[in-house]
């Protein structure tokens, strides 16, 4: 990795140690009500507390004080509602972190408490409170997905499955918090924040402020984790309005970890599942109506539940299919991306179901998933054709990196059972998108990669890196990366759905080929050889008899620097009505197998090994690749066996990682292995959560296994299995 | 609303602090409970007296009265005492068991057991093995059995000018095995949602001649069952008197429920850590 000694020694420059002359400390105050109209949000005696510069309340906001990543639905700060606790109502930007929470006291609000409502399913019904308006029923996106005929199929069905299962809301975690500043300077705005998504970030402040895009600036240091919660746009705006009142002093804030709880979730999901299978061991048909609990305010939800529908169906050849995927406003905190997002909550139900099946029609789960997983060339629910599919070659290296069955002594007066567990998960990206980048060699032979894509510790600038050395034929210690800074850096539409690796590195190596093009090109008459006799070779062109440097080219030719562009990108969608159409450039693919102990006593499930497996096309960095394929492995025992964000009255009660579990060293495995799984064509493809929605179903079908029980409600506690154990057993 | 944060020389000039602020005082040692209330706003004292001047009060020191701990004795070293490793490994176990290294390498014991939070690991190993705290104030200084100490949730005997001092563990028969085992219900180093200290002594026969078992971290404060210890007095610990005992605790006490465990899963738990200290002590050779 590019910066692994100063990631390990601690000098990589995070956000959080971000230092600006004359820089306020901001703070946010926060909802106390789950619902309410706010009467009265008064900072008069908070601005009489020395040291405090500035506050924002809703009343300061011009006529754009609404936005939202796809609907614009949220303030700010809160205008006249709060619809959650935690929302923030009021920020303040001070001297000293004291005076800014003395402030925070003084502020005085008084709530009109409005009945809220917490669940999905619950604000669907008639009669539920109502959180926006020209939103009936709280249901603010409604994606659709039909093919074939549903009746005549389940018709046709010699058993039909109907399950339910749940996921919770759980928190992102990433080690580094929300970190945001920002400066005025005249019209012009500098935001330095921890973003996955600079030029959106940029294009919804240029909304909100009415400004020309070329008067703002978004700078991205690297950052400490992200796993989705920074995707989208999450608090600039707010730290961007404060800034307009400090007079020309930048603000920077640093969320605390209980306000991260309250910032971004992951969607808590109710997954209804309804199968029809053949005696033979074939699916008829399959529907899906899913309960996405979007929380106060759309966010990111309108652009993932389309995405969470085509992912909510599973990688199986299936006749007829009809989903339904509903995005709906509750009093929570709003939900957005979480590492494979969507998916590890469809994965969840789908591969349940999967085991659920076939145990109960008496066929092996492995070849019930053999026989039914798509092969190349079929067609998915969507109608478009399925390229590159290595589903069955990815489940068969995760079961074989398993190994034979572990026989552990059990310990003292403990009883306990051994089993094993299979998951495959389908999953799209992006489906429009684009990413640009920009190489520049210089005379002394260096080269600089200019990106937007963002460093979070996921090593996408090594690999875009190692990707420009290839291309060009340069030794990789000669590239170095900028970015993001939208000053300086080309347009990328985010980093996040694995699409970095495959879309940008794709523009990377377009970006070097245009540039070795124009190399050949100035050799021409510097080798006295035609162009089409020329070729590039190890950062030289090369002719028949002689050669010349990259370097020695540009200094012949009186030249500093040469620069060149690259961009890809897809446009690609899918007909709101029928779900007919394309939804993915590439669909991501990935397995796992798990072999789990159950302590009959305890219900206390351990993962005693893991394999898990990706798709990944062509490895760029073998070693970065299985961090990746591990450390999702690792991330998403959390969601399967520990984690769930636990509300009284719409207030979380575990907004620390001390009562908010998640997986500790000691939790991993006693033996974790990964493969990638390579292909002939040789495209390459993100693998950044491959390995992730495979966790829980697998662990859940591995303890079925061992003990006979079925959990569907994530996570899998070992009071769940418990209580499921002694069910089964009074039966 | 900035808080002083006060240092005294000694012990006379905490306590006389104390009684000068009265409710607006918080003693903070190690800190790491404090400045977690502190941040969740569940406590907001105006003065910090912190007793991190105070000299001579961590130590751990092996007279004939037992072990005395110093209060201000960091988990971490109390965990990585030889002596204390000699005396009872149990209760070095139980210490290292506490949160993560940066923690125990900062809090201290008397600070733990002064924070009263019902979801901690030495209390119940300290009280099965008979612990007593001496308490100072301006112009006191008591014993207070470990059992006698806890009254509620966060709530404890000492009055508000009091600072645990130390820890006193009477000495153990050379017969006599402990153990302490916990359970966590989520992962694997997360705090406790049952935690059981066992100390048994047998006769040459193998005949039980005391048995003490306290449960923790299931309860508002950890708790003793006389009945329950009386039941393997002279006897041998079958199976079967294993099971009892267990299901006694199980019947008995009163579990709370949080994040950790509903009440029925705790009644459950406990009873199953309970057999499972009972057959350690029974069957692990010394």
């Amino acid at each position: 990795m590019l910066d692994s000694v100063e990631r390990v020694t601690g000098a990589v420059d995070y956000m959080v140690n971000l230092r600006l002359a004359d820089m306020l400390v901001g703070k946010i105050v926060r909802s106390l009500a789950p619902h309410a109209r706010l009467q009265k949000v008064d900072p008069a005696q908070a601005l009489r507390v020395p040291g405090v510069v500035a506050i924002l309340i809703g009343a300061d906001l011009g006529p754009h004080a609404l936005y939202g990543a796809a609907i614009r639905d949220q303030g700010v700060v809160a205008l006249d509602r709060v619809r959650y606790v935690g929302e923030p109502v009021a920020a303040i930007a001070a001297e000293s972190v004291e005076a800014a929470e003395e402030a925070a006291m003084r502020i005085e609000i008084d709530y009109d408490e409005l009945p809220p409502v917490f669940d999905a399913q619950a604000a669907i019904q008639p009669g539920a409170p109502q959180l926006h308006d020209g939103f009936p029923n709280n249901i603010f996106k409604h994606s659709k997905l039909r093919h074939g005929d549903l009746d005549a199929t389940f018709a046709e069905a010699d058993e039909i499955f109907a399950n339910t299962f749940t996921s919770p809301p759980a928190h992102q975690a990433a080690l580094e918090p929300h970190v945001c500043a920002a400066q005025w300077v005249g019209d012009r705005l500098t935001v330095w924040t921890g973003t996955q998504a600079p030029y959106m970030v940029l294009r919804v402040l240029a909304e909100i402020f009415g400004i020309p895009p070329e008067s703002i600036r978004i700078i991205v240091p690297p950052l400490g984790g992200a796993y989705g919660g920074k995707g989208h746009i999450r608090i600039e705006p707010l730290v961007a309005a404060l800034a307009r009142k400090t007079g020309g002093r930048p603000v920077k804030f640093v969320l605390s970890s209980a306000e991260e709880f309250v910032t971004v979730t992951k969607h808590a999901a109710t997954l209804e599942l309804k199968t029809g299978v053949r005696q033979d061991g074939t699916f008829t048909a399959r529907q899906v109506t899913v309960y996405w609990n979007g929380g106060a305010y759309a966010d990111a939800s309108p652009l993932l539940i389309p995405q969470g529908m085509v992912r909510s169906i599973g990688p199986y050849r299936i006749p007829a299919v009809q989903v339904d995927s509903y995005g709906i406003y509750t009093n929570l905190p709003p939900a957005g991306a979480y590492r494979g997002a969507m998916s590890s909550q469809t994965t969840w139900a789908y591969e349940s179901q999967m085991d659920i099946i076939a145990r109960q029609m008496g066929w092996d789960p492995l070849d019930f998933r053999l026989k039914n997983l798509f092969h190349s060339g079929e067609h998915f629910a969507t109608g478009e054709t399925l390229h590159d599919v290595h589903f069955i070659e990815c489940l068969a290296a995760a079961v074989k990196g398993l190994g034979p069955v572990t026989s552990l002594p059990p310990g003292e007066g403990r009883e306990v059972r051994v089993g094993r567990g299979y998951a495959v998960m389908m999953k799209s990206t992006i489906s429009t998108s684009r990413s640009q980048a920009r190489l520049k060699l210089a005379s002394d032979g260096k080269v600089t990669l200019f990106t937007s894509t963002v460093e979070m510790g996921q090593g996408a600038h090594t690999a875009l890196a190692q990707i420009a050395a290839e291309t060009l034929g340069v030794p990789f210690e000669m590239v170095s990366v900028v970015g993001p800074d939208t000053a300086v850096t080309p347009f990328d539409s985010t980093t996040s759905a694995s699409r970095s690796t495959g879309m940008m590195g794709k523009a990377v190596m377009l970006a070097g080929e245009s540039l070795i093009q124009r190399f050949i090109e100035l050799a021409v008459p510097l080798l006295e050889t035609p162009a089409e006799n020329l070729r590039a070779e190890m950062g030289h062109v090369v002719a028949a008899e002689a050669s010349i440097s990259f370097a020695d080219v540009l200094k012949r030719s009186n030249l500093g620097f040469l620069e060149e562009n690259g961009e890809y990108g897809t446009n690609l969608s899918l007909d709101p009505e029928t779900g007919q159409g394309i939804s993915t450039p590439h669909w991501h693919q990935g397995a796992g197998a798990a072999e789990v102990e159950v302590d009959t006593d305890t219900g206390q499930v351990r993962v005693l090994r893991y394999s898990a497996s990706s798709f990944a096309g062509r490895v760029v960095n073998p070693r970065l690749a299985q961090l990746q394929n591990d450390g999702n492995v690792i991330f998403g025992l959390g969601p399967a066996l520990l984690e769930e964000m636990v509300f009284d009255g719409g207030q979380v009660i575990n907004p620390n990682l001390s009562d908010y579990a998640i997986p500790s060293i000691r939790d991993i495995p006693l033996e974790l292995v990964s493969a990638c799984i390579e292909s002939d064509e040789g495209d390459m493809h993100g693998i950044g959560k491959m390995t992730l929605p495979p966790v829980a179903p697998a662990i859940a079908n591995a303890i079925e296994d061992a003990v006979g029980v079925r959990i569907k409600n994530l996570p899998i506690t070992a009071e769940k299995v418990l209580r499921a154990l002694r069910e089964e057993a009074e039966k | 609303m900035s808080i002083h944060f006060l240092e005294p020389a000694d012990i006379s000039a905490a306590t006389a602090l104390l009684a000068e602020y009265g409710d607006e005082a918080k003693i903070i040692a190690g800190g790491t409970s404090v400045v977690l209330m502190l941040r969740q706003k569940l406590i907001a004292p105006s003065v910090l007296v912190s007793l991190g001047s105070l000299i001579g009060w961590d130590f751990i020191r092996l007279d004939a009265d037992g072990l005395h701990i110093g209060a201000l004795t960091r988990l971490g070293d109390a965990e990585r005492s030889p002596v204390l490793s000699q005396v009872c490994p149990a209760l070095a176990q139980a210490f290292s068991l506490v949160g993560n290294v940066r923690v125990r390498n900062q809090a201290t014991l008397g600070g733990n057991l002064s924070a009263a939070d019902y979801a901690a690991d030495p209390p119940a190993m300290l009280m099965a093995l008979d612990a007593r705290l001496r308490l100072i104030g301006p112009d006191t200084s008591r014993e207070v059995p470990l059992f006698e100490f806890f009254l509620g949730f966060y709530t404890t005997v000492l009055e508000p000018t009091e600072i645990i001092s130390e820890i006193i563990i009477p000495p153990l028969p050379e017969s006599a095995r402990a153990a302490y085992l916990r359970y966590t219900s989520a992962s694997a180093v997360g705090r406790p949602c049952v935690a059981v200290g066992a100390v048994a002594d047998f006769d040459t026969d193998g005949k039980c001649q005391d048995l003490r078992i306290a449960v923790g971290a299931a309860v508002e404060t950890p708790q003793r069952l006389a009945r329950a210890e009386a039941l393997a007095s002279a006897q041998t610990l079958s199976d079967e008197l294993v099971a009892a005992i267990a299901e006694e605790y199980a019947q008995a006490l009163d579990p709370l429920s949080d994040v950790r465990g509903s009440a029925w899963y705790r009644r459950e738990m406990i009873r199953v850590l309970v057999k499972r200290a009972l057959m350690e002590v029974r069957d692990r050779h010394r």
